[in-house]
């Protein structure tokens, strides 16, 4: 750096760059959740949680797992698909793409954010309509939520980068709920054959109903998240650069 | 603190920037001035590392625009012309957010990397919104919002700011407390890179102005130079005939005792008004360019 640098005053050690990555991540993530609760997604999430519950206690006890299952799958666990297109449009539609790009965030520390922040809630979520259900264990459970929810909410991340309606949005979502939903919940219901353990959808759905564990399944979802994480980052530098304007 | 050379960019085949070479020292007010898509904008963004596929070299505090990494927007502060803030959140909290996103690990401005953070009430009590802060910014008004953008700029206490149309939409008052602070972020040493239509604003700021029109530089000196280099003061008088129809007639100040027609009219006691005026900014920038600001 030159001596009229900008960064001539920078200490650019290992040490101190990630305390400024942790530091600013954490700050993100608890904004993040803030953000969330003040647009009432932890509210909504309260009414539909104690909706889910009651659902569940008046179901008879055969049909309680299996139900928990779809519900936590299709709700919470896959919330991220949705509400991420929410989150980014309105980023886009009050410019606040605009300041990210010339700001030090980093790509990968705004993804992070966003799918820590969701998936937090799909946890809480997951973990009180698990326990309501009376089926499986707790932590399966959770863990086949958590690789669903990041799962899905990196999608959403990536659709939510591209489009520039709510009605595109949706639209473009269909093939993922598509590829993400249908096969989970067929193999759930036991209608596929078992060499269907390792898609990833199913990896996590077997994880959520209690059904045992899929190694490979679960190493096919972890490569799966890296690679749609990377592509995910991609698209939201991208996305930054561009700057587009936004029709809601 | 910036160095550009040769730069040359498109977004076609055709060039948008062409061959632009000029140089911003350290606290110093340097000015774009152009109509609209003349290339304020793109040049704008190849200097905050948006647009890296660029020809030549354009030097941001030792950094080349097109290798820079996330830290390098550390010391830097932009003021978009339009609102970048969260409406549901009040002001106070998107400069609160805002703020979080540079690194204020230490304690001072000084040489370990931390830097002060500047006094969020301060800042509102500057541009007139300290009893607006805990609004949210959806409730602002057009003039309102510019200036909390103004003040989003300068919350890390950048070294370099870019400011877009800072005083677009503001009234008088509020347009000349915008300057002032302006002025004073530049007595603190702080480099400045305004982009603007308005002449009078980048007459009265800026140090050097650049008029850029088509994607090249067609002049760069101070806007006092300038208007010096151009055009002579012109004397401006009115007169009523004997039909009592007015009309009116110039001159150039240097050449004023020459005019015969003006030495009859003040013998005859029948000038109407006189005055003098100099070149504007505006006149000079049609004269070199021949376009107008719009």
């Amino acid at each position: 750096m030159s001596s009229l640098g900008l960064a001539s005053d920078r200490v650019s050690t290992t040490y101190k760059t990630k305390n400024i990555f942790f530091g600013r991540f954490m700050k993100l993530l608890i904004w993040d959740m803030r953000f969330q609760m003040r647009y009432g997604f932890y509210l909504l999430y309260t009414f539909l949680t104690i909706f889910y519950v009651l659902v569940l206690t008046a179901l008879p006890e055969a049909w309680k797992g299996k139900t928990a299952a779809i519900l936590i799958f299709s709700d919470p666990a896959a919330m991220g698909l949705f509400f991420m297109g929410a989150i980014v449009l309105l980023e886009k539609s009050q410019r606040v793409t605009s300041y990210f790009a010339v700001s030090p965030v980093k790509a990968f520390e705004y993804v992070c954010s966003k799918v820590l922040s969701l998936s937090a809630i799909a946890l809480i979520v997951a973990g009180i309509l698990s326990k309501a259900s009376g089926c499986g264990l707790l932590v399966p459970a959770l863990s086949g939520t958590l690789l669903a929810s990041v799962m899905f909410t990196l999608f959403g991340v990536i659709v939510a980068t591209k489009i520039i309606s709510l009605n595109q949005f949706i639209l473009f979502t269909v093939p993922v709920e598509m590829f993400g939903f249908i096969p989970a919940i067929m193999h759930l219901l036991g209608v596929t054959p078992s060499i269907f353990r390792i898609y990833p959808a199913n990896a996590c759905m077997e994880l959520i109903g209690g059904m045992g564990i899929s190694v490979v399944g679960i190493f096919l979802t972890i490569v799966l998240i890296v690679v749609l994480f990377v592509i995910a980052c991609r698209c939201v530098f991208k996305m930054w650069q561009e700057q587009g304007g936004v029709k809601i | 603190m910036i160095q550009v050379k040769n730069l040359t960019f498109s977004y076609t085949k055709k060039p948008f920037i062409q061959d632009m070479n000029f140089e911003v020292e350290e606290g110093e007010i340097f000015g774009f001035l152009g109509p609209s898509g003349a290339g304020k904008s793109t040049l704008q963004k190849i200097l905050l590392g948006m647009l890296p596929g660029y020809q030549g070299s354009a030097v941001v505090g030792g950094v080349e625009c097109s290798k820079h990494d996330a830290e390098f927007y550390q010391d830097i502060g932009v003021d978009f012309e339009y609102s970048t803030m969260y409406e549901k959140l009040t002001a106070k909290e998107n400069l609160e957010f805002f703020s979080s996103l540079y690194d204020t690990s230490g304690k001072t401005d000084g040489a370990q990397g931390g830097k002060k953070k500047r006094d969020l009430d301060e800042l509102f009590a500057a541009v007139g919104l300290e009893n607006d802060a805990e609004k949210r910014v959806s409730d602002y008004s057009k003039g309102m919002k510019s200036r909390l953008n103004f003040i989003k700029a300068l919350v890390h206490e950048p070294k370099l700011l870019f400011l877009d149309e800072p005083t677009s939409g503001l009234d008088p008052a509020n347009s000349r407390l915008m300057k002032d602070m302006i002025l004073e972020e530049k007595r603190k040493g702080k480099t400045i890179l305004l982009t603007t239509h308005n002449m009078q604003d980048a007459a009265e700021l800026c140090d050097r102005v650049a008029f850029i029109v088509g994607g090249q530089i067609y002049a760069l000196d101070t806007p006092h130079n300038l208007i010096m280099s151009k055009g002579a003061a012109k004397v401006t008088y009115t007169w009523l005939d004997d039909e009592m129809i007015e009309h009116s007639a110039s001159c150039d100040l240097l050449e004023l005792s020459q005019d015969k027609r003006l030495k009859n009219l003040i013998a005859e006691n029948r000038l109407q008004s006189i005055h003098s005026s100099e070149p504007t900014l505006n006149d000079i920038f049609i004269e070199i360019t021949g376009r107008t600001l719009v």
